[in-house]
């Protein structure tokens, strides 16, 4: 294989748009944490049925109403508002009893739900891989053909970075949150129903996944098993940007992103292998993230 | 960060009343004994099974019951164990013919160091982390062994694994493997008992509860974590020296982070606070796949039910529901006592 500057160019799209999904997906985990100590693994598995939902909503509406890509908005629309409503539902039954336990309880918790939901998601879509094709030409780009998808993608992760830490640093609720990730009991102190803002968080950070999944869905083809690997690569972005830290998130998406992008190209079998050489790197040298600040101990 | 857990009462057995884990102990040693007696193949099977993750969930607890750290990487030195004797077999295989059973045993015997080992420089690292951290440095480190093992394919085979390990004449008997696995298993967890007894066994329950204080009094606290998490890869390698034997072939699977959460369910399930809750934890866990699966395809529904319902409704674990259910007795005949949460 040849590296000249158009292959690499290529793969620098492909890597960035992967970052943009881990950040969306571990934007929401890393907040999450931040606030409520909860460790989510289901995260990538409600990603997942996102995913599913959207593909099952756009096939209606492209069944119904004729075919347009564009029905990919409202799917993807619907698919996040049914998920935000779903992590909220989890969050109040089941996450709620959970904050006084120990790490490995809430783990054991969120597991299950990656058994149950995955079982049901092949219970109702089956075993097969699912896409969504769009019907879109292939733009030339420094002589050579990228699909201008790409930029979209790319376009919403950075938009969603944007507006999280717009909504985190500039809003009421969003400083709300953030006081909460120092000090929950100062907050409630202060009379904020902390009960009514984990639940929002909670909800929050399964629809910001929700919605990627839906964004992905016409680039990345979602299937059973997806959400494994995500769910850990995830963990890497988290730990590698500082748990808590949006700016920090993002910057370590774009690391695991890009680096990843590059190594399949030099050593196909071997790229999460170096992710993880990056993460151990990290955690031995800086525990708390590149962005994070020890701040519980 | 909810770890280090918070100080909790010291939980020394009261005088007079006997210890769960060597009620259930001695009420399992002959269950397992009399496994043989039931009809057909397949119990036996199931049995060895549950032996071997049994063993491996037992020396998971050893770091998250006793030292109060998740290991979320503790299947590495499973693997590395399974790996170390596969890889011996199948160098003798192909070098004599047929592995023999000094060879046989030499295999088994070789997991132990080299889990060990790796165990330590592994360890190393991560003994200076504690909490969400230790489990996260613990996980990375086990991936990456996963995904080395995974990408050698010149020496580990890869994705392949190894395959047809057939071990001497007298072990490629079910019932003859089955109680060799229990003899290996028996005196591995009356070693662990010793150590679980010990003052070094006490130092672990101190580093849990005040790792600080430990340091006051003069404990080398990492020194402490690191000797527990290399005697836990040990007796992690012992496990899996057993399983390529038993299965006939090894995978990378054996490393991922899946298997340790295997570790971790059968520890939370049967009771991380009891010596011999992961025991227990395995005869659920293992025993409910082994049956089943047989009438359902929906096995992860199936335990993910069971899981909810352990993390809901029986925190502490199975043996915990057990010994909450005694002590209810207890009071009732005695008229006194306080409810205390256990940890071994």
């Amino acid at each position: 294989m040849v590296y000249d500057l158009t292959s690499l160019l290529i793969q620098l799209l492909s890597g960035l748009s992967r970052a943009m999904m881990l950040f969306l997906l571990a934007s929401g985990l890393s907040l999450i944490f931040g606030v409520m100590n909860i460790l989510n693994f289901a995260h990538a598995t409600l990603w997942m049925l996102a995913g599913y939902l959207t593909y099952t909503l756009f096939q209606f509406f492209t069944a119904t109403m004729g075919e347009s890509g564009w029905w990919l908005l409202p799917s993807t629309f619907l698919a996040t508002a049914a998920l935000f409503a779903l992590g909220c539902l989890i969050e109040f039954v089941l996450i709620r009893r959970m904050y006084d336990r120990e790490l490995p309880e809430q783990l054991l918790l969120t597991f299950a739900l990656i058994l149950i939901i995955g079982d049901v998601i092949k219970m109702i879509w089956g075993v097969d891989n699912l896409r969504i094709y769009m019907p879109i030409e292939p733009m030339e780009f420094f002589d050579s053909f990228v699909n201008p998808y790409s930029f979209v993608v790319i376009g919403v992760g950075v938009a969603v970075a944007a507006g999280l830490w717009w909504f985190l640093h500039h809003t009421r609720y969003g400083k709300t949150i953030r006081a909460a990730v120092h000090s929950r009991e100062m907050v409630s102190a202060l009379g904020i129903r902390i009960g009514a803002m984990y639940t929002a968080v909670f909800g929050l950070g399964v629809a910001v996944a929700a919605m990627s999944a839906g964004v992905f869905l016409p680039i990345v083809p979602i299937g059973l098993g997806i959400d494994m690997d995500l769910i850990v690569q995830c963990f890497a972005v988290v730990v590698i940007g500082g748990f808590g830290s949006i700016l920090g998130t993002f910057v370590a998406s774009i690391i695991v992103g890009v680096v990843y992008s590059f190594s399949v190209l030099i050593w196909p079998d071997g790229a999460l292998a170096i992710i993880f050489v990056i993460l151990v790197a990290v955690l031995i040298w800086r525990p708390w993230g590149l962005f994070g600040t020890e701040l519980r101990s | 960060m909810a770890m280090p857990a918070p100080a909790k009462e010291t939980t020394a057995k009261p005088p007079g009343q006997p210890d769960l884990s060597l009620c259930v102990g001695l009420f399992l040693a002959p269950a397992f004994f009399l496994v043989p007696l039931l009809p057909g193949e397949y119990p036996v099977y199931v049995a060895t099974e549950i032996l071997i993750l049994g063993l491996f969930a037992m020396s998971f607890n050893l770091i998250y019951g006793y030292m109060g750290q998740i290991s979320f990487g503790h299947a590495a030195y499973f693997g590395l164990g399974a790996y170390a004797t596969a890889l011996l077999m199948q160098y003798l295989q192909q070098e004599t013919g047929a592995v023999g059973y000094f060879g046989f045993f030499l295999s088994m015997l070789i997991a132990v160091p080299v889990s060990a080992l790796g165990a330590l420089i592994i360890g190393f690292f991560i003994v200076r982390l504690t909490g969400i951290y230790f489990a996260m440095l613990s996980l990375a480190f086990g991936e990456l062994l996963f995904y080395i093992v995974f990408s050698w394919y010149s020496f580990t085979k890869g994705d392949d694994g190894i395959q047809g390990l057939l071990p001497p004449a007298f072990f490629r008997d079910v019932y003859n493997f089955y109680y060799f696995t229990l003899i290996v298993v028996a005196c591995a967890l009356l070693v662990m008992w010793r150590i679980s007894r010990s003052p070094f066994g006490y130092t672990l329950r101190m580093l849990r509860e005040n790792a600080q204080r430990a340091a006051f009094v003069g404990i080398n606290v990492r020194l402490t974590m690191l000797v527990n998490f290399v005697l836990a890869g040990a007796f992690a390698g012992l496990a899996g020296s057993l399983w390529g034997p038993f299965q006939r072939s090894v995978s990378p699977a054996l490393l991922g982070w899946h298997e340790s959460g295997l570790a971790i369910f059968m520890s939370l399930i049967g009771g991380a606070g009891y010596f011999i809750g992961p025991v227990v934890g395995s005869i659920v866990y293992t025993g409910l796949y082994a049956y089943v699966t047989r009438f359902t395809d929906y096995w992860p529904l199936t335990i993910g039910v069971i899981i909810l319902a352990v993390v809901l409704f029986a925190p502490g674990g199975l043996l915990s529901l057990l010994d909450n259910a005694l002590r209810r007795l207890r009071e009732k005949r005695d008229g006194d006592g306080e409810r205390r949460e256990r940890k071994p």
